[in-house]
């Protein structure tokens, strides 16, 4: 056997309640392999609320702390103050939320601790709709995706909300996204946030194969197209929001490929999937745009 | 689940609901209709490769730096990877999935390059097995012979090998050049053949003449015969016998053996193969202007693709679609040669194109010297009538060389005419192997299953395109001004580089993207291997997609 490529420690078990190919539980799996055993989790109304196990059981090896759906963001804060009081420091607590308990409930519980930047890791699973409650529509849904609250006759028309760029408004000091296909860079990603001191906001792709109709071993294919298609650019902003860096060292794929094997996206025309695909790569170009901008503005990033 | 806690009072109780224990009791591996297994297959590779090299295998040791186990591991099937490694027509890379995707993995410049490990380092030999009485005659020292030989040694049986020139070597010393294979490295390998067990040497003892071969089967218990093909066939055409028309081989010999040539002819070289493309690169060597004529074109030629690219390079000149018809000697001396223009008609057998006289046309060339190399033909002088023969070749019944006589078994060459180097060593090994089970009594293997395996079975988004490592090499100017062996072998840095292209295909190499992948943890990380706990699968078959090499596949549950 060669040197395992992620850490060996198991702090996520088997026996969950997830569906087949979830990719909310591979993130939490990596994520917990880099945060290791001194951590508690505070986890709102979300997938994971379930996927964890029935009472008195977890499938998690560590604290959890389940609270209500918008208030993930104060839970954790309130977790970590509680900490200090009794002395600990080290242990690091982890606001674990789906993108409704982010993007649109927990939103401002999020800002009010990001704005005194509170010493918690935010992590937001992101698989784009309310996939426990039964497959709604969220802010985050993308563009031209189908749930059941909207239909193929009237699918969703606006973008998904720039999560990233309300965070990097609030000048915390580390926001990165990451996908479950790159477990190596996603555990970087969260050893260097566990590091940092205040609030630090991290979007994870996992794919969903209930909610996005998609079949189950394609979990990891959909997460790594995401990124190579452009659609989910993977990135981090330091330096207070004054640094961008995004990731392209990839070979790109098409737009097309990666929506198509996923129902949620089986109604899209040809000319609809080529308006989507535009607005994908304007997207990108505004992003590598503003990467640069960024970096020419002199003692920006110090 | 049974976990009980007492509280004696309700101040001990905690304020919050308290997890007691892990999910395992909740076996989720009911929730399956399909399930993924590890399933090996075999590499395309090891396919191609006649010897049936365990290549992935090898491949797979150097990258863990494993270099004596991976070196072991040739050694398995072929006990001359240093020679092989530089004369090989390598089919194996052909078969090389990586060949679809950019360019196939350069295996022959890995197999060369632990071949050379293994003559570095004579202590990787293992003492050959205890002794046994049997005894076996082994004629003909070439790539058959020494392989038979070196397998039954191996197994600890006696061999006697003999040989009709004083050399030991057969093609790979009079057939192949200095440039490709030199003396040297050959002189060790047999050096290394004969040191692995108990071998004795007659040399300069023909079988037929010296010694006959009813003799040789009454005192062995069994002999192999691996003469290969010692005649050049001649034109057929008229004055072919006159001063300055020879045998290319016999040419190759002469330099081989460091004859002193004069060269200061005009050369033309008769035949597209290997063979005319050694003799022309020699004679170029000495000095001479060098025309190879073929009766069919570029395409259709039998020799080695980088042969015939490194003999342009070095300035042979080529005619293609040409047959001498006619040689006018004068005063019993060559002096001119008539060709026959040919064009190209149908398909013949081989599948190349027929080439048929352009009535009429006809061009004289005048020529110095003219080597044969149309193909060589066995001398069955010695073997028959006592040993069946078909084609004028041996004939054998079964794949590992069995003659109409119960104890002779041939192979190489002389079996199935004009081929390969390592189709004469697999030869020579399949008929010792045989050798051995009749001795012990034991069954023949199952046939090797053939599995389909293309670039379909390879997820290439875990790999990024990179071209073929190359041996470095001297310059053409240095190359064509002797007889310097022109492709040097990689050391350790281009071998790591060149092994890491490997794709290992159907086969697992440990590169835990099944166990990373499992959205259920339900892949356990063993010291030698993966296990599926299949109380927790619940068939999503994320680790199926994920293998970069199709090293799993799937069962449907029930069936």
């Amino acid at each position: 056997m060669r040197e395992a490529r992620i850490p060996t420690e198991e702090l996520m078990g088997s026996g969950h309640l997830a569906c087949q190919g979830c990719g909310a539980t591979i993130a939490m799996r990596f994520a917990l392999k880099a945060l290791g055993r001194e951590t508690i989790l505070v986890i709102p109304a979300c997938c994971w609320a379930v996927i964890d196990g029935t009472f008195p059981h977890s499938a998690v090896d560590i604290p959890i702390f389940h609270t209500a759906f918008e208030t993930a963001a104060v839970t954790a804060s309130g977790v970590k103050a509680g900490l200090e009081m009794r002395g600990d420091f080290e242990t690091t607590v982890v606001a674990w939320a789906g993108d409704g308990g982010t993007f649109d409930i927990g939103l401002q519980a999020l800002s009010g601790t990001a704005e005194r930047n509170d010493d918690i890791i935010y992590v937001c699973y992101d698989n784009e709709a309310y996939m426990n409650t039964g497959i709604q529509r969220s802010s985050s849904t993308p563009v031209g995706s189908w749930t059941t609250t909207t239909p193929v006759t009237n699918y969703k028309k606006r973008p998904k909300k720039n999560m990233v760029d309300i965070m990097a408004a609030h000048a915390i000091p580390y926001i990165a996204t990451a996908s479950v296909a790159y477990p190596e860079d996603l555990i970087r990603k969260f050893k260097k946030a566990k590091a940092i001191k205040g609030t630090k906001y991290i979007q994870v792709l996992a794919p969903c194969p209930t909610g996005w109709k998609l079949s189950p071993e394609l979990s990891i294919w959909a997460a790594r197209k995401a990124v190579t298609s452009k659609v989910y650019p993977m990135l981090e902003i330091t330096e207070n929001g004054n640094k961008l860096t995004v990731w392209k060292d990839f070979e790109p794929t098409s737009f097309k490929e990666y929506i198509k094997p996923q129902g949620r996206f089986r109604h899209l025309k040809e000319n609809e999937i080529e308006e989507i695909a535009k607005g994908v790569e304007s997207s990108w170009q505004r992003l590598l745009a503003r990467e640069k901008m960024l970096a020419s503005i002199p003692g920006l990033d110090t | 689940m049974s976990k009980q806690i007492k509280f004696e009072s309700y101040r001990e109780m905690p304020i919050r609901p308290m997890t007691l224990d892990n999910m395992l009791w909740n076996e989720t591996g009911s929730w399956r209709n399909v399930k993924p297994v590890y399933d090996n297959k075999v590499s395309p590779c090891i396919l191609g490769c006649p010897a049936g090299e365990n290549i992935q295998h090898y491949i797979q040791l150097v990258i863990d730096k494993k270099y004596k186990e991976a070196w072991e591991t040739i050694i398995e099937s072929n006990p001359m990877p240093a020679a092989t490694g530089r004369v090989c027509s390598h089919p194996c890379m052909g078969k090389c999935t990586r060949g679809d995707y950019d360019e196939a993995v350069n295996i022959n410049a890995i197999e060369s390059a632990l071949g050379d490990m293994g003559l570095d380092n004579p202590g990787w030999m293992r003492e050959s097995e205890k002794a046994k009485k049997k005894k076996v005659a082994v004629i003909g020292s070439g790539p058959a012979g020494l392989s038979a030989a070196f397998y039954l040694a191996r197994g600890g049986y006696s061999v006697t090998l003999y040989e009709s020139e004083k050399a030991l070597g057969g093609v790979l010393r009079w057939g192949i050049p200095e440039y490709r294979l030199p003396n040297c490295v050959l002189d060790r390998v047999i050096e290394s053949i004969l040191n692995s067990g108990p071998i004795s040497v007659k040399a300069e003892t023909v079988v037929g003449k010296d010694i006959k071969l009813k003799e040789l089967e009454d005192s062995f218990d069994a002999v192999f015969i691996g003469v290969g093909l010692m005649e050049s066939r001649k034109l057929g055409i008229p004055n072919e016998d006159c001063e300055g028309v020879e045998s290319g081989l016999e040419y190759l010999k002469r330099v081989n053996s460091g004859d002193n040539l004069d060269s200061s002819k005009k050369t033309v070289v008769i035949g597209g193969g290997n063979t005319a493309m050694d003799v022309a690169r020699s004679a170029l060597r000495k000095g001479s202007d060098v025309t190879v004529v073929y009766r069919r074109t570029q395409a259709e030629m039998p020799a080695i693709a980088s042969e015939i690219e490194e003999a342009e390079k070095e300035g042979v000149n080529f005619r293609f679609l040409a047959a001498p018809k006619e040689i006018v000697a004068e005063g019993g001396k060559l002096s001119k040669v008539i060709f026959q223009e040919m064009e190209l008609g149908e398909p013949d057998e081989s599948g190349r194109r027929r080439p048929v006289p352009l009535e009429g046309k006809t061009f004289t060339m005048e020529v110095g010297r003219l080597f044969t190399a149309i193909g060589e033909k066995a001398d069955l002088d010695g073997f028959v009538p006592e040993i069946d023969t078909e084609w004028d070749l041996i004939k054998v019944s079964g794949e590992f060389g069995e003659t109409n006589s119960k104890n002779i078994f041939a192979g190489g060459d002389i079996v199935t005419g004009a081929a390969s180097v390592v189709e004469a060593v697999a030869a020579g090994r399949k008929a010792a192997e045989k050798i051995i089970r009749i001795f012990i009594g034991e069954a023949d293997p199952p046939k090797q299953e053939e599995t389909e395996f293309g670039i379909e079975n390879i997820n290439v988004d875990y790999f990024t395109k990179s071209n073929r490592t190359l041996k470095p090499r001297i310059s053409v100017e240095e190359a064509k001004n002797g007889f310097e062996e022109i492709f040097r072998g990689f050391d350790e840095q281009l071998l790591q580089k060149e092994v890491d292209r490997c794709f290992s295909c159907g086969v697992c190499n440990y590169c835990d993207n099944c166990w990373v992948y499992c959205p259920d943890a339900a892949i356990v990380r063993k010291d030698d291997r993966y296990e599926i706990d299949y109380d927790y699968c619940k068939g999503c078959l994320v680790c199926v997609e994920e293998c970069p090499r199709s090293a799993l596949s799937i069962e449907e549950e029930g069936k």
